[in-house]
């Protein structure tokens, strides 16, 4: 007639006095949040963060969401600072949502820095910025007025509508737009979540919806050869041209089958090298605020300005040199 | 406490009794993870699980998921099944931040509202099922993409509320008492949803229904009264919800509690309750509830998950096969007492 739970519990307990604690081992732990796991793009940033990690001797831990999703991404901080790490580097999905979780790390004295997406600037210490949202902003729009000889109709796809750097570079497109090309008419922008086959349905419907459709501009990186699939299989190659932000690899094909006329974008594996050499930097106290240039490596020197570690200019992959990159 | 409880012999039936097995799982699976996924930083800070912190982390990020196990439990004690809460939460929050930041409202106002809107929501649900007499499931399917789809008409996908007063994230961020302040409120629901289906003839009509409707009907119960009530209940607890997740994370956006309602149907049929209805506790709610959350942040502390960045993926892996076993586990008495009867026989 006894119960045995009390029993179960005491074994149980002396199981629990065997707690296993691993020798620390001194090696600084810096981890890194893309906005989505299997988003090419922040492969190649882990490329380069995991060369940087290992020329350092430190450890680096590379976790994220599987989707864009901002809950995920303070699940993921929360869970960071009860492991203790030394650096939390994000790409924030949402500034203001992820900027609470990233506020309660730096009261318990891990540093924080932000690369491609920044938040708040009072939740981090430096945000490693890919390149000026001027330049990526006037960089593809002049390509897009280029390409339609500044006149006639345009599309943009994004990853998210909430995303801040991608709100930014929409807001000084449309300024540029106003200013300098009255003729061109912006029908739609349209949220493709990070993710290739939706970007595809969007340009899909966005060329069935809009007959004169010139250029669709992609102004995320999964999002440019999605667009090039759809303009591909709609059969309207020559007819809807196609640029945006893209890997080199991703869109060698398009690129050179005339689909996609260029493509831009930064170093994405210098970005992730960068970001963690400056996180150690930060975490060994060798990087302070206003601090005006930062050494990383085999890099060289970067410019800071204010808060901002500066990756430099944005480049141009066309038929002419993407067959040099293979990233 | 619970239905399916026989009284007859002592211990046995204690020990043998479902809930009593997973409270076992629940403690073995926390102290597995106190043992593995407790380290040392090199700051010389103890670190991981058995941190006061994790245990709390745990709590506010089972909150949500817990309120809509808790709501989704008097549902499927009627043989029905609400898809539709997880959408609703996210309309919720979007309602309560557009009510808030462009309405004008006080929070307590549009707290209100909000709630009033999940019980309409739920509403729409009971009226569909009863008054139209349509699938549950099916019914429910339709307002899952409905919900979410206003939710994400109204922000155009856009627009993210965000900065709200400190009075508000405190019920999401903070601590009252010793504990994440949301932990009192989910204490609160469960104790009402504890009292309503195990101590009064509400409940007790909930699993006659989920049992047989037609006998309830015969039996003389308001069959559809009841039925509408629980879908109303699970809007509110969903609005509830909606309103917590948004203090957590201090921010609104159409996105909120996307997946919830299927975490949430795991954690309920993990707990014991049938899914065809009339079999089922509150307390293996809970204990499933917790036995899902441990499992999901213990994860994420075993050094070895750590290296291989792989959280997320084991959490939904041995969800799975927790399930799959539970549901195994649970045949396996039935099988032996008819194996025992059989064998006396011969």
């Amino acid at each position: 007639m006894k119960n045995p739970l009390p029993r179960i519990l005491l074994v149980l307990g002396l199981l629990a006095g065997l707690t296993s604690v691993s020798a620390a081992d001194g090696k600084l732990m810096i981890t890194m949040m893309p906005k989505a796991k299997g988003n090419a793009y922040f492969i190649t940033c882990k490329v380069g963060a995991d060369k940087a990690a290992k020329e350092l001797g430190v450890e680096l831990l590379f976790d994220g969401p599987t989707d864009s999703n901002a809950a995920k991404q303070n699940e993921i901080v929360e869970n960071w600072i009860t492991l203790g790490v030394d650096v939390i580097t994000v790409a924030a999905e949402n500034k203001e949502g992820l900027s609470t979780a990233l506020r309660k790390a730096q009261k318990q004295g891990i540093k924080v820095i932000t690369y491609d997406a920044d938040a708040l600037p009072d939740a981090r210490s430096f945000f490693v910025n890919q390149a000026t949202p001027q330049g990526i902003a006037w960089g593809l729009l002049d390509e897009a007025a280029r390409l339609c000889g500044s006149e006639g109709e345009f599309a943009i796809i994004t990853a998210t509508l909430t995303a801040g750097n991608q709100r930014e570079w929409l807001k000084l497109i449309d300024e540029r737009l106003a200013a300098k090309y009255p003729k061109m008419k912006l029908v739609a922008v349209r949220p493709s979540d990070d993710l290739k086959d939706k970007a595809q349905s969007e340009a899909t419907a966005l060329m069935s919806a809009n007959p004169n459709l010139k250029v669709i501009v992609a102004i995320c990186t999964p999002g440019t050869p999605g667009a090039a699939e759809a303009v591909k299989q709609a059969g309207k190659v020559g007819q809807v041209k196609v640029i945006g932000l893209g890997l080199p690899n991703e869109n060698k094909r398009y690129v050179h089958e005339g689909v996609t006329e260029s493509v831009m974008l930064w170093n994405t594996s210098d970005l992730g090298y960068l970001t963690v050499y400056a996180a150690v930097a930060l975490a060994r106290d060798e990087l302070k605020p206003g601090a005006k240039t930062f050494q990383a490596g085999s890099l060289g020197s970067f410019e800071i300005r204010g808060d901002n570690i500066l990756l430099g200019q944005p480049f141009i992959f066309n038929k002419g040199n993407i067959d040099q990159f293979d990233f | 406490m619970n239905a399916s409880g026989s009284h007859s012999a002592g211990w046995k039936s204690v020990v043998l009794r479902y809930e009593t097995l997973l409270f076992v799982v629940l403690v073995a699976e926390w102290f597995f993870f106190y043992h593995y996924g407790t380290t040392t930083n090199r700051r010389g800070t103890v670190v991981g699980f058995g941190t006061l912190d994790r245990q709390f982390d745990i709590l506010r990020h089972s909150c949500e998921i817990g309120l809509l196990a808790l709501a989704l439990t008097p549902v499927i004690l009627t043989a029905g099944i609400d898809l539709s809460v997880g959408s609703l939460l996210g309309l919720c929050a979007i309602l309560f931040g557009k009510l808030w930041h462009d309405g004008g409202l006080s929070i307590p106002a549009a707290a209100a509202l909000t709630l009033v809107a999940g019980a309409l929501g739920g509403g729409l649900n009971a009226t569909l099922i009863t008054r139209l007499r349509l699938p549950p499931l099916i019914v429910t399917l339709g307002t899952y993409s409905l919900f979410r789809g206003l939710a994400e008409a109204i922000t155009h996908g856009a627009v993210t509320y965000t900065d709200f007063p400190a009075g508000f994230l405190f019920f999401g961020q903070e601590r009252w008492l010793g504990l994440p302040t949301q932990a009192w409120l989910f204490a609160l629901v469960a104790a009402a949803i504890w009292l309503l289906v195990h101590r009064t003839t509400w409940g007790r009509a909930f699993r006659t229904i989920g049992f047989s409707p037609e006998g309830a009907r015969y039996a003389g119960l308001p069959v559809e009264r009841r039925v509408a009530q629980v879908y109303v209940l699970a809007g509110l607890i969903a609005a509830l919800a909606a309103l917590i997740y948004t203090a957590r994370l201090g921010q609104a956006k159409a996105d909120a509690g996307t997946g919830y309602e299927l975490f949430a149907i795991t954690a309920v049929v993990l707990g014991g309750t049938s899914i065809f209805g009339g079999r089922g506790s509150v307390t293996g709610t809970l204990l499933g509830v917790a036995a899902i959350a441990v499992l999901k942040n213990g994860l994420a502390c075993l050094p070895v998950v750590i290296r291989l960045n792989a959280a997320e993926e084991m959490s939904g892996l041995l969800t799975g096969a927790l399930l799959l076993l539970a549901l195994t586990g649970s045949v396996l008495p039935k099988l032996w007492s008819s194996f025992r009867s059989r064998h006396r026989r011969t």
